[in-house]
């Protein structure tokens, strides 16, 4: 009876018929990883460190807390997922850092005057949902690339917030951030195991499983994901890629307001008024959405992979002096690298047909 | 209250912010007419006028600076054109990617060389040209006049000449363009190298005649500016300039505004001068709104080229 099967069994019949797919797949993560860590090596030698003794350092000490790790990959999974879902439906989704942004700062405010977390969550999850709705608007009903509004979205956004921190949202005790989250709405941590497992982490993910079901398995994520590969083919299946647009920049903008608040109230408690916590948490989420290959469960595992290259590259920095920015560095080349799917899939070919001629 | 000395400086700060973007704006029309897209301007920018102030630190050599600064750029535009219209690579990803790239790489050997995350130390500038006038000095930067004047011989070359209308061609549609023998993919590659060029200048020209020390927030956006400036302009170097003057007066008015009304009313912002910084990129936002209804992109723009 293979319509009673169990979730699982579909899950293994999905994958098995999608194998292939997925080899392919992880061939180009691989690989677009291996390029970046060749060419990072190749910059490291000629900037005269060793790029050995940096790799070691890096993968040794950012790994090895496996709570801090999961904790600082939270933010990241839910910006990875504001570039991922919108990608799927055929929009390019930069505006997770501002959408975070959001998240944070009214999370922030909502946690230090109502001493509600959930409340929190909920309020900064409809932000970063408003502010992608925003973008998407614009997209949809002005026709502009959302590209060019995301980015000058992030800068009003970021000097915005960096005038909240600094001015009225100020603490006056410590000058250098902002007011900060109660005790009482603090996201706290749990001992599994003898691991501290962050409640902001078990969050994100749970996010992230419910996203993965909405994109995957309802109407809805069905007609993005069309929408996504052809607009004219949901156009004539009787769908709306506008409203595809619309709901998946929504959902978007939705996982970085959570993200924000999570790292707000699960993790730095406050904002510097460098805007160090929160700067950048963004732009890395594009690249870990384009390495998990814009699946959300893929994409928690490239969070973590990526969270333990910021947390080495700290520790690359204290140890060896070398530079911290290696990460970004790193990050760029892989998306780089991850941009070219085609050169992988003929160098595939080029060997195939090398070795059927043998 | 605003004086004629106001105005003048208002004017130099609008030539002077206004010469990267309408440079770089150029040139991405230039790589948007071939039916490339390149939105790694930013990191263009990173990267060429960090290069300039490395060169122009260890030479106190301004002009070659200038010039190392735009070969950096032509360097970026090449590895981007290759990944664009040969590796048939995705190119928003790329342009993504080469951002975060640039910003990494400069960064990394910023620390290397001078131990410093936030900025270079201050480096020789080109000279401005003065001109007295209303008791002050209008500054006029000679490379804002080159722009100009490559504005205006860009909008000839692709619109009256023939090898202008092989680049269009390549970017309305790619397979007619092949089929009048015209080599689409080098045409694409070329277009993209020239645009990245004309970007690295502009990017050399904010460290070495403009601001005299890279930071790590020399672009601010700059790239991105550029970008809307393109679609505002319809695809048109005339228009271009016109809108490199709006973004760069509204930059202009971002840095003046604060100083003025401290002034008028004796107050002295602290936190409040953060709010003066997003002018320029509301405006940009409220200009592109209004306006973006009535454009027409290259046809092809932005799709690889594959042959079958």
């Amino acid at each position: 009876m293979p319509s009673k099967d169990g979730f699982f069994q579909k899950l293994r019949a999905r994958f098995r018929a999608r194998a292939q797919d997925y080899g392919m797949a992880a061939l180009e993560v691989f690989l677009s990883a291996a390029i970046g860590f060749l060419a990072g090596a190749i910059a490291l030698l000629v900037l005269g460190y060793d790029p050995l003794r940096v790799y070691e350092v890096l993968f040794s000490w950012g790994y090895t807390d496996v709570g801090y790790l999961l904790l600082k990959s939270t933010p990241l999974i839910m910006t990875a997922i504001a570039f991922s879902i919108p990608a799927l439906a055929g929009v390019f989704n930069i505006g997770g850092e501002s959408q975070l942004y959001v998240g944070a700062l009214l999370g922030l405010l909502v946690a230090y005057y109502i001493h509600n977390a959930p409340l929190a969550i909920i309020v900064a999850i409809l932000g970063g949902a408003g502010l992608g709705l925003f973008i998407a608007l614009l997209r949809v009903y002005r026709g502009i690339n959302e590209v060019i509004t995301a980015i000058m979205v992030n800068w009003i956004m970021y000097w915005l917030l960096a005038y909240l921190v600094t001015g009225p949202f100020n603490n006056p005790k410590l000058p250098q951030q902002s007011v900060p989250v109660p005790k009482s709405a603090q996201i706290p941590m749990f001992s599994v195991v003898g691991v501290n497992i962050a409640g902001s982490f078990i969050l994100a993910v749970i996010g992230a499983l419910v996203i993965y079901y909405i994109v995957f398995y309802t109407k809805t994520g069905y007609i993005m994901r069309v929408s996504g590969l052809s607009p004219a083919s949901a156009k004539y299946a009787g769908f709306s890629p506008e409203k595809a647009i619309l709901t998946s920049m929504l959902i978007g903008g939705a996982a970085a307001g959570l993200g924000g608040a999570l790292l707000v109230l699960g993790d730095v408690h406050s904002i510097d008024t460098t805007l160090s916590a929160v700067y950048g948490l963004g732009f890395t989420g594009i690249g870990i959405g384009l390495l998990g290959r814009n699946n959300p469960i893929g994409i928690i595992f490239a969070a973590i992979f990526f969270s333990g290259l910021l947390i080495g590259g700290q520790y690359v920095e204290l140890f060896l002096n070398a530079p911290p920015n290696l990460s970004d560095f790193l990050i760029g080349v892989i998306v780089i690298a991850l941009s070219i799917p085609y050169a992988y899939r003929f160098i595939i070919s080029w060997i195939k047909r090398r070795r059927m001629t043998k | 209250m605003i004086t004629g000395a106001d105005i003048v400086n208002l004017l130099s700060s609008t030539l002077i912010s206004m010469v990267p973007i309408l440079l770089a704006s150029v040139g991405e029309i230039i790589t948007e007419k071939s039916g490339v897209v390149n939105i790694g301007l930013e990191g263009i920018f990173i990267i060429s006028s960090f290069a300039a102030t490395v060169v122009a630190y260890y030479t106190s050599d301004p002009l070659l600076a200038l010039f190392v600064g735009t070969i950096v750029g032509s360097l970026s535009g090449l590895l981007h054109g290759v990944i664009s219209a040969y590796l048939n690579g995705d190119q928003i990803i790329a342009g993504v990617g080469f951002n975060s790239f640039a910003y990494g790489l400069a960064l990394m050997i910023m620390v290397a060389l001078w131990q410093s995350y936030g900025s270079s130390p201050t480096v020789k500038t080109l000279p401005m040209i003065l001109v007295p006038m209303a008791g002050t000095t209008l500054y006029i930067p000679p490379l804002a006049v080159a722009a100009l004047i490559i504005a205006v011989l860009v909008y000839y070359w692709l619109n009256k000449t023939r090898s202008g209308l092989k680049v269009r061609a390549c970017g309305e549609d790619p397979r007619s363009a092949e089929s009048m023998g015209i080599n689409v993919r080098r045409t694409r590659l070329y277009a993209t190298i020239l645009g990245a060029t004309l970007t690295g200048l502009g990017g050399a020209y904010l460290t070495v005649w403009w601001i005299g020390q890279f930071t790590k927030f020399i672009s601010a956006g700059r790239g991105f500016i550029a970008l809307a400036n393109v679609a505002f302009s319809n695809w048109n170097p005339l228009l271009a300039i016109l809108g490199a003057l709006i973004f760069g007066f509204f930059s202009a008015l971002s840095i003046f505004l604060p100083l003025k009304l401290q002034q008028i009313y004796h107050v002295q912002y602290t936190a409040q001068i953060y709010l003066f910084n997003t002018i320029p990129y509301i405006a940009t936002l409220v200009i592109v709104a209004f306006i973006m209804k009535r454009v027409r992109m290259p046809r092809a723009l932005g799709k690889p080229y594959i042959k079958e």
